[in-house]
Formats: structure tokens, C-alpha cells, sequence
């Protein structure tokens, strides 16, 4: 794996080696995909994002003021993509995330019930205002502070506090069936496993 | 959980967590676009492309905002006198007459056969979905055996042949030709657009 | 666990993993296009697995579309159809492959039909790169051009070089006709194939210096 930071790649391929830039998508492709897939709602979509961003990121690479932070830079022109495509296409209907994803972790429940609970996260995440669901991400699953959120947007501290509160509560409604069934369940099959242990 | 509304939040948050992989297809396609532009090289005047934070007084900022406005203007006018130069002979549709699925701009093309002894000439191709049941694309016998139909064909690159008798198919003498051993019968391609139109 | 809360699970698990079966098996008939109609049903369910399959891997559609329904058109049977259409999904792959995630439709079908007509893949990266040297963004043209070369009987190296050499010189969409147009014309007149392709490249590439 090489060891190089992000910042002497970036020179690299400003010195003129583009293969270098492979290194670079290697290493956001991952992260920033399983972003654009939450947001866009499919994998088409989300792949078309993602492509777009890092030949936009290449074509300005001299821009770049930081290439220490090339990965939030990358990620602001990734936001951006989403934002635009979202807009132009609308939602399309989703499709089975679930196969996209490692169920491997999936230790506490039955493989069927994790797969219908990521379903249903994935159909109240499409319900989402698209400004509540960016906020939601942001802030919950890249697990970014506000005010970097507020860089990344160009919204201000207060209104994405707001969008994250209403992203909450909605979430909490669409999905307030499944999760009171799902902690049953689980807390039953808890109390079971911990019944059955030696004394 | 119920009286912990937060731990529940998270819990979605790390379902939504989980790995999003995507395939070496996808860096494939990224390093295939990237190696198709122009390379970065160690240019001296690419330093003048770094972003730079710049401070104006307001008044300086109104008459260059002023300025850039009276040059976006008068560039605007010259482009639109250019665009209506290069108009004739372009029919800018909505959607495809014929019934396909086909929006875009469409140009005017004349397809010409001689066949003396033929009753009835049709053009068919990928721009009517090889239905040669419109109008549109029958030809009229012109005289001395000469037949044509101009219709109106959308931009792009388009295979297509003649039907003469509803049994005879006939690649256009007239333009490339395409090998079609798929289905045993002649084609013939045209491309559509980008200034001229290449018969 | 209990016997009920087992059975939930069961029946839960197995309308899961059914819905999953269903959309493995039957992807292409969801929203398949309309005009496949046309097609008898076992055709029909198999392009439209190719054209679901195109989509997903961000292949143009359309023409795998319209050579379904070419065949169809012409009377071919089901299994020709299917083995031309799996056929230029293949060469639309390659074909987008050599020429970067950025080509348009018209160039990648074109690029297709040039794949098919026997162009090697080098070629065709070769040609998106003297393409752009040259200050042209498309190859749609040079690459219709080769296809009717070939389909001519030019030999493939010679249509490669002479192909290349009209894109290294940055022919005009016109220039690009009046080639094809004079070069049609020399061998109804009696012209070696090879012969005239040279021979009216070298004009063409000759009349394009210092424009």
C-alpha cells in the first residue's frame, strides 16, 4: 500500500504522472460512494456522481488549495455533484441497496431482518427533504461537526442544526413501527442468549 | 430504547455506515477519463491558476461586477447572431414524431434512391425504430426512377436502409456502409449533426 | 424462541429472500421498454437483460434496443436476435473502454461498428488521442468512415493508417464526406480499393496543412 500522503500525490500528478491519481481514487472511492448512494438512492446514479467528481477534481487539481485536505476538497465537489444530479433527475425508484452492502456484521439479528430494517431505513431516507437528508449524512453518518458542514454546504450553522432536528424527527416517524417490532425482537433474543448462558 | 431517542439515531447512523464497495470497473472508468485529459505539467503560468484570496473595497468590486456584466452582454448578443446563422435548416422538437423515445435536435436529411422499376421505396432505420409504417419516412417517386423523402432525423450516429416492395432491402448507394452480419441484410450509416451532415 | 416469534422470523426471512429471488430473476421486467413488445417472450426477457445489464454498467442502451428491433424488422429468429444483441453489448463495452468514460452515445456506437468491422482496440485509443492533438472532440466520424472502408474491402491496416492519418490532420466534417464520397466513387469506377483509400487520404490530409 503506498505510504504517501495525499498531498505528494496531488504533486505527482501535477509534475505530470496521471497513473498517480489511481492511488487517490482508491483511496475515496469506498467512503464517498457509500455518501452518494444514500443520497441519490441507487447505485447508477450514485456511480455517475462519484466518476464525475473525481474527473472534475483531476481537471482542477492545480486549484486545489490544500492538497494535505485533497479529501474534503474532493468531497465538497462530491456534495456538489450530488446536489445537481439529484435535482436533474429526481428520485428514481431504489433499489435493493442491501446487496450492495457487507451483511457480514450483522451479528445481532437474522440476516432476513437486517436486510428488510436496511430496507426501510433506505425508504425513509428517500422520504427526507433532499437539504434534511444531506444535513442527516453530514452530520450522523460522515460524522462531520457543523461548522465544516457549513464550508461543505455554504449553509449556516443554525439552519443545518434545524435540517438535522427535522431529519431526526421524520426518520423517527417513518420508521417508528419497525423500530419498536425490531427492539423487541431484539431485546428478547438478548434476554434469551443471556437465559441460556452457564451461571 | 424508546426512552432514548438518541441511541436509536445512532443506530440507524451505523446501519447506514456499513461499507459501500465498488469494482476495479469503476476505477477503470475513472483513469479512462482522466488519461483522456489534457495532462498537468509543470507549467509556470499554471501558478497564476491557484486560487487566491483577493480584498476590494465595495466601490472597486461595483464597477468590476458592472463592467463583467457590460461584457457578458454584448458576448451573449454575439453568440445568439452566431447560433442564428448556423439555424437553417434545423427543426428543434421536443420528442420524436414517430413515436420513439428519441428528444433532441433533429436536422433535415434527404435520402435519394434510384430504382426504376420499384412501386414503393421506404427508409427505415434506428431514428423510426425500424418501422417504416409513418408516413413521414415513405419516399415520393420523383420521375425517371429518382425517389426521396427528406424527414427529420435527431443528431447522432444512425444506421438505416431502404425498403423497396416491402421485401427488397437496400443499403443507400450513396453513404457508408456498415458490415451487417448480424441479420444477413444491408445497412447503411449516417451521421447527424455537428455542423455538416456526413451522408 | 418462541414458536410464533419463529415463525415470524421464517415467514419474514422467506418474503425477503423471495423478493430478492424475484428481482435477481427478473430484472429486465422492471420497466423494460415498451417497443420490445415486439419481440417474442423469451427474446423479449433476454434483451431486456442485456439492455438492464448495459444499464448498470453505464453502456448506451438505445442501440442495443434498436438492434433488437432491427431484427425483428428483418424476420430473424429469437436466437439471432439475442446472439447480435449480446454481441454489441460486448463490442460497446470495449468500445467505451478504449475511448473514455466521457465519449458520447454517437461515438461509442460508432466506435462499436468500427470494433466489429475489425479495428483493433489500440486503434481506437490511438484515434480519440490524435483526435484531440488535432483539436477535434469527436470521433464519430473518422471511425463511420473506417467501417465503410473496411466494408469496402480496404484491408484493416490500411484503413487503420488512413484513418489516422485524416484525424492527425484534423479533418472537418465535410472533408470527411467528400473522402468517403471520392473514394466510393473511384472503386465503382474500377479502383483497387487500398489504392483509393491512400490515394485520396493523402489529397485530403494534403488540402487540411496550414488550416
Amino acid at each position: 500500500m503506498d505510504q504517501s500522503t495525499d498531498a505528494q500525490i496531488v504533486a505527482r500528478v501535477l509534475r505530470g504522472d496521471v497513473e498517480q491519481y489511481a492511488e487517490l481514487v482508491k483511496r475515496y472511492r469506498d467512503r464517498y460512494a457509500r455518501y452518494a448512494l444514500h443520497m441519490l438512492g441507487n447505485r447508477e446514479d450514485a456511480e455517475e456522481a462519484l466518476q464525475d467528481a473525481f474527473t472534475r477534481a483531476y481537471r482542477s487539481l492545480a486549484r486545489c488549495e490544500d492538497p494535505e485536505r485533497f479529501g474534503a476538497w474532493l468531497f465538497r465537489i462530491l456534495v456538489n455533484r450530488c446536489r445537481t444530479l439529484g435535482a436533474r433527475r429526481g428520485r428514481r425508484a431504489r433499489t435493493f441497496v442491501s446487496d450492495d452492502v457487507a451483511l457480514h456484521d450483522a451479528a445481532e439479528d437474522h440476516p432476513a431482518e437486517q436486510t428488510a430494517w436496511r430496507e426501510e431505513i433506505d425508504r425513509a431516507l428517500s422520504r427526507l427533504r433532499p437539504e434534511q437528508r444531506e444535513a442527516f449524512l453530514l452530520k450522523y453518518v460522515e460524522d462531520l461537526g457543523y461548522d465544516e458542514m457549513s464550508r461543505l454546504t455554504g449553509a449556516g450553522v443554525s439552519a443545518l442544526k434545524m435540517r438535522v432536528m427535522r431529519a431526526c424527527e421524520r426518520l423517527r416517524e417513518l420508521l417508528s413501527d419497525v423500530r419498536d417490532d425490531r427492539e423487541v425482537r431484539v431485546e428478547r433474543r438478548r434476554a434469551e442468549v443471556n437465559d441460556a448462558k452457564p451461571s | 430504547m424508546r426512552n432514548h431517542p438518541e441511541r436509536w439515531i445512532h443506530r440507524v447512523a451505523a446501519e447506514l455506515r456499513r461499507p459501500v464497495r465498488l469494482d476495479d470497473e469503476f476505477d477503470r472508468g475513472v483513469m479512462d477519463a482522466v488519461r483522456a485529459m489534457p495532462r498537468h505539467g509543470h507549467r509556470p503560468w499554471t501558478r497564476m491558476l491557484r486560487a487566491r484570496t483577493i480584498t476590494v473595497s465595495p466601490i472597486v468590486s461595483g464597477i468590476a461586477a458592472a463592467i463583467l456584466f457590460a461584457v457578458a452582454l454584448s458576448a451573449g448578443h454575439f453568440i445568439g447572431a452566431l447560433r442564428a446563422n448556423r439555424a437553417s435548416g434545423r427543426v428543434d422538437v421536443a420528442t420524436d414524431r414517430s413515436g420513439g423515445t428519441k428528444p433532441g435536435v433533429r436536422h433535415s436529411v434527404q435520402f435519394v434512391l434510384v430504382a426504376p422499376t420499384a412501386r414503393k421505396v421506404q427508409v427505415v432505420g434506428d431514428f423510426n425504430d425500424w418501422d417504416a409504417s409513418h408516413q413521414e419516412y415513405v419516399a415520393q417517386h420523383r420521375g425517371g426512377g429518382v425517389w426521396s423523402v427528406t424527414a427529420a432525423i435527431p443528431e447522432g450516429h444512425h444506421r438505416y436502409s431502404f425498403v423497396v416492395d416491402d421485401s427488397l432491402w437496400v443499403a443507400d448507394p450513396a453513404a457508408p456502409r456498415v458490415l451487417d452480419d448480424d441479420y444477413g441484410l444491408p445497412n447503411s450509416a449516417i451521421v447527424v449533426g455537428g455542423g455538416d451532415v456526413a451522408q | 424462541m418462541s414458536r410464533s416469534l419463529r415463525a415470524t422470523v421464517v415467514l419474514l426471512g422467506l418474503s425477503c429472500g423471495g423478493q430478492l429471488v424475484a428481482w435477481r430473476v427478473a430484472p429486465a421486467q422492471r420497466g423494460s421498454d415498451a417497443r420490445l413488445a415486439r419481440l417474442d417472450s423469451t427474446t423479449r426477457l433476454v434483451v431486456a437483460a442485456v439492455v438492464d445489464s448495459a444499464r448498470r454498467t453505464r453502456v448506451p442502451t438505445e442501440p442495443l434496443i434498436d438492434k433488437a428491433l432491427e431484427g425483428a424488422r428483418k424476420g430473424a429468429d429469437g436466437t439471432r436476435i439475442v446472439s447480435a444483441v449480446r454481441g454489441l453489448y460486448a463490442e460497446l463495452r470495449s468500445a467505451r473502454a478504449a475511448l473514455g468514460t466521457g465519449a458520447a452515445t454517437d461515438e461509442i456506437t460508432a466506435g462499436a461498428n468500427a470494433l466489429h468491422a475489425g479495428m483493433p482496440m489500440r486503434t481506437l485509443t490511438q484515434l480519440r488521442s490524435v483526435s484531440q492533438h488535432a483539436g477535434r472532440a469527436k470521433v464519430t466520424l473518422p471511425l463511420t468512415v473506417y467501417t465503410d472502408l473496411i466494408a469496402r474491402k480496404v484491408p484493416s491496416a490500411v484503413a487503420s493508417d488512413v484513418v489516422l492519418s485524416l484525424a492527425r490532420a484534423g479533418l472537418r466534417d465535410g472533408d470527411y464526406a467528400m473522402f468517403q464520397r471520392n473514394v466510393r466513387l473511384d472503386i465503382e469506377n474500377g479502383a483497387d480499393a487500398a489504392t483509393a483509400a491512400q490515394t485520396r487520404a493523402r489529397g485530403a490530409t494534403l488540402r487540411n496543412v496550414g488550416r
